[in-house]
């Protein structure tokens, strides 16, 4: 069973972001990076899927310039057992910043092809963008069936392989469980697992893993195009709730209901 | 009895010794100390073969010479641990001990007799006079070898363990008979058969004492000397992991030799144990039970064994144990024999953290937080800025003396909040120039006890570099964690810039702090500030000008840990008696109106015990700074601060 892991490197979750000059992308020079976080999940769920299996190999992959190496690096070190490295330029043209859902689609769909994988998993979406496209677009390219937000995956037929059958959350606490034959990809929520912490073993091990890297194809020509990027503006509303008591708890818990919708 | 030993003096004492031996006698003799000999070397090689080839310890280094001089001269000569912790039975033992070392040159010369070589001259001066030298410490052994027996045998103190030990008591009743069968010959006049007899059983006696020690805890007699003398000059010291295969003690084959020779140096009397809070609590772990553990390990599995040490078949050395550990440090505190118990507690957890052997949802949720967030609480550092905000904490940009540093419990827990902001009042009060740095991690000390090396040396790295980059060179903080990680453990990374508790601060400003009547105020001593560091008094100094300083039941080097240190904090709901409940009862029980911290975790674990176990009326619960403060005047003070640092 091969399993191949699409990750994604995205600014850490208290990086201080800021518009870059153009206005049209994020200033990266003072920015920290981390795994994204539904990736990270989706690199659990595989390496589970292998030890339960018993066997098999875990490959990771991910589209992106020097940089995301250190990211590759840490999913080596909690038990991926290669990488693959879609080596894209630091800026520029053909940087990351230059390619739209699709074309990053097409380069890490390339490289999964090349691996003639069993099943493909990867984050519903990124942390930064949150396009949600990746996944799904890599799926209608390589011309396998997949499905979306899974939080399990089990192995059919005494775990040769051939079959799963995944867990999907739906609204509202609903959930889905759905069969489907292989080679298949699955787009990963967050929380299905707990996450393993990386190891200093994990760390050293990783040093003789295989990292291979390979160049990424031209871009293609953008399907679509950022306007501008820009901070939420922040507004502060107050409003007071008049009447009695009770009044003003039924009022309130009304707003809560179906205004903020947190009850 | 020194009297009649003075009075003996006078008349000029003898020892009565046969006066020849027969050819067959001297043979006897002679086969007689082979064998004794051969059996001791026997029953002795297995041992010193496991110490010998448990893996070197690669950091060993015999200086500070003077150092271990001293504790040598300290701990084993003049018995201080033995008998301060312990003093009625503590100081028989050294009666017993010194006792011992009278008689080596009585030995000496009483086997030197069954050759025709007896070297004590009666007619001199010296003779007499050592002999009966000897024979008052004889008196002394032999009482106290009794006490000893009949504590062990009959009083039966439960940290001696439930098993019976048989063996002691036949060398406690062998120690007997040579200091009996030594003072009857002081006594017996003649030269002839009773002599002999007594001149025999003396013999026989220490021929068959010889080789009982090897294989029973008497061990400690040739071995704890060399373990005190040998053991890693610092408290709670974590060896530097050597190379890429070295992940701490998870097989035989990390033992190191001093390790080992720790493990077999162990005596048994449980003081470790006895003062362990998480024993005390009935939970699984006893370090005492550890260090056996690892004797049987090494003789049954043996150096360089690949077989885990954790959780084998049956022993107490297992996975649940080493998490339960708070390294609050009272069993190496207490150790007579230089057992250091942190080092293996740590290394083994190490050994399990470091190879991901260690599954635990609280252990992996902490793990990732500091891997993530940068610290322990899992919070957004945002928070953090928004706290400096509020407090309006002066940026640390190098022209200010000190860098307060605020700790993860400073910056994210609400009430080490409030303690740091009280501190800086105090500071601003004195008029000491302070900033806080714009971002800090954790120091890395819940994973360096739990053993996770890898997050340890990030955050140590990380941490050095942001006070290089910084330009800090003084650094105080509320947290005594803080200062020992900082201080100690990032040694292996760099030097840090000098680091102070804030006590330490505060005692040496005590001649400027508020003079308050401040009510009855008990401190409570912190493991990381006390035994850790050795601060006592400055603490006390603090709490002395706040109010009247009150000692709980156990205090100072003893003082019981409040639960929450090595990463226990983190680590979820314990088993058996909540450690800070115990301990709130007996800082309670001082009738004491209110409680004085000096750490933010003891304080936070008292806040949730007060709740618990307080009553109708808790005592208040402060933190020495928040002591100060309360003397204050809180409006005039804060625009006095500004003026002083506009």
């Amino acid at each position: 069973m091969k399993i191949v892991v699409a990750v994604k490197q995205v600014p850490e979750r208290d990086a201080v972001v800021r518009v870059a000059a153009d206005g049209r992308g994020v200033d990266e020079s003072d920015v920290a990076w981390t795994m994204n976080e539904p990736d990270a999940y989706a690199l659990e769920e595989a390496l589970q899927l292998k030890e339960r299996a018993g066997e098999g190999e875990v490959v990771v992959l991910c589209a992106g310039p020097e940089r995301v190496q250190s990211t590759l690096r840490e999913a080596l070190a909690k038990g991926a057992d290669r990488a693959v490295h879609v080596v894209t330029p630091e800026a520029g043209e053909g940087s990351l910043g230059e390619r739209d859902s699709l074309d990053v689609a097409r380069l890490l769909a390339e490289a999964v092809r090349a691996e003639a994988a069993d099943l493909v998993l990867t984050g519903l979406q990124s942390d930064d963008l949150g396009a949600g496209q990746t996944g799904v677009v890599m799926a209608e390219l390589l011309g396998v069936p997949h499905a979306t937000l899974v939080l399990h995956v089990e192995l059919l037929d005494g775990g040769d392989g051939r079959r799963i059958k995944v867990k999907r959350e739906l609204e509202d606490g609903w959930m889905q469980h759905v069969e489907m034959a292989l080679p298949a990809l699955l787009t990963i929520q967050s929380g299905g697992n707990r996450l393993r912490y990386a190891t200093l073993m994990g760390i050293k091990r990783a040093r003789q893993k295989e990292m291979r890297e390979v160049q990424a194809a031209a871009a293609g020509k953008r399907v679509d195009e950022v306007v501008k990027v820009s901070p939420p503006t922040r507004v502060k509303r107050t409003e007071m709730l008049t009447g009695s008591a009770d009044e003003v708890a039924a009022k309130l818990v009304e707003r809560l209901r179906f205004e903020v919708k947190v009850l | 009895m020194i009297a009649g030993a003075v009075g003996m003096l006078r008349v000029g004492i003898e020892l009565a010794e046969p006066l020849s031996f027969s050819v067959t006698e001297r043979l006897l003799l002679m086969a007689l100390i082979a064998a004794s000999l051969g059996v001791f070397a026997w029953r002795s090689w297995p041992i010193a073969s496991n110490i010998l080839h448990s893996k070197k310890d690669a950091d060993f280094s015999l200086r500070p010479v003077g150092r271990r001089a001293w504790k040598f001269f300290w701990e084993v000569l003049c018995q201080s641990k033995v008998i301060r912790q312990r003093p009625l039975p503590g100081l028989a033992h050294a009666f017993v001990f010194w006792g011992f070392l009278a008689f080596a040159l009585v030995t000496l010369n009483h086997l030197a007799v069954g050759f025709g070589h007896g070297f004590l001259q009666y007619s001199g001066s010296f003779g007499p006079f050592y002999v009966g030298f000897a024979g008052i410490w004889a008196v002394l052994v032999a009482v106290s070898i009794s006490g000893l027996f009949v504590r062990r045998f009959v009083v039966r103190p439960k940290w001696l363990g439930k098993r019976v030990s048989v063996e002691s008591g036949v060398i406690a009743g062998l120690i007997f008979v040579l200091m009996v069968s030594y003072l009857a010959a002081l006594f017996v006049g003649d030269k002839g058969f009773a002599a002999r007899g007594l001149w025999w059983v003396h013999t026989l006696s220490l021929l068959v004492f010889l080789p009982l020690i090897p294989r029973t805890k008497h061990l400690h007699l040739l071995l704890s000397p060399l373990t005190v003398f040998l053991k890693r000059p610092q408290f709670s010291q974590i060896p530097k992991l050597e190379g890429d295969e070295d992940f701490g003690l998870f097989a035989g084959r990390d033992v190191t030799q001093i390790i080992a020779l720790q493990a077999y140096s162990c005596v048994e009397c449980g003081r470790c144990a006895e003062h362990c809070p998480a024993t005390t609590t009935g939970k699984v772990l006893n370090p005492k039970k550890i260090v056996l553990e690892m004797r049987s390990y090494l003789n049954t599995a043996g150096p360089g064994s690949e077989e885990p040490l954790l959780d084998r078949p049956g022993s107490a050395m297992s996975m649940e144990a080493a998490f339960e550990c708070t390294t609050c440090g009272a069993c190496e505190f207490q150790c007579p024999v230089g057992v250091q118990h942190l080092s293996i507690l740590i290394g083994l957890r190490r050994g399990a953290v470091n190879t991901g052997a260690w599954e635990d949802r609280y252990g992996t949720k902490l793990f990732l937080a500091l891997e993530k967030q940068g610290n322990a609480l899992g919070m957004s550092s945002i928070e953090r800025d928004k706290f400096i905000a509020k407090q309006e904490f002066p940026i640390f940009d190098g022209s200010q003396e000190y860098c307060l540093w605020l700790g993860c419990m400073g910056s994210y827990d609400p009430k080490g909040r409030e303690i740091v902001s009280d501190f800086a009042r105090v500071m601003q009060a004195l008029g000491v120039q302070f900033g806080v740095l714009k971002k800090e991690k954790c120091t890395g000390d819940p994973a360096r006890r739990l053993g996770n090396d890898l997050l340890f040396g990030d955050l140590a790295a990380q941490g050095l570099k942001t006070f290089a980059a910084a330009k800090v060179t003084k650094i105080v903080t509320i947290c005594p964690h803080c200062v020992r990680t900082i201080a100690t453990d990032w040694l292996e990374y760099g030097v840090a810039p000098e680091i102070e508790h804030h006590s330490d601060f505060m005692a040496r400003h005590a001649h400027l702090l508020p003079k308050q009547d401040g009510g009855s105020i008990v401190y409570h001593d912190p493991c990381y500030l006390g035994r850790y560091r050795d601060v006592y008094d400055e603490p006390r100094a603090v709490v002395a000008a706040a109010g009247e300083l009150v000692e709980a039941e156990r205090h100072h080097e003893r003082s019981f840990c409040c639960g929450a240190g090595g990463g226990q904090a983190f680590l979820g709901e314990e088993s058996g008696e909540r450690v800070s409940h115990v301990r709130a009862k007996e800082l309670i029980a001082t009738g004491a109106q209110t409680i004085g911290t000096a750490c933010p975790f003891c304080n936070s674990m008292f806040r949730d015990a007060l709740g618990a176990v307080g009553g109708e009326n808790p005592p208040q619960l402060l933190d020495i700074a928040q002591l100060v403060a309360r003397g204050l005047a809180p409006r005039a003070l804060s625009s006095d601060a500004e003026e002083k640092s506009g």
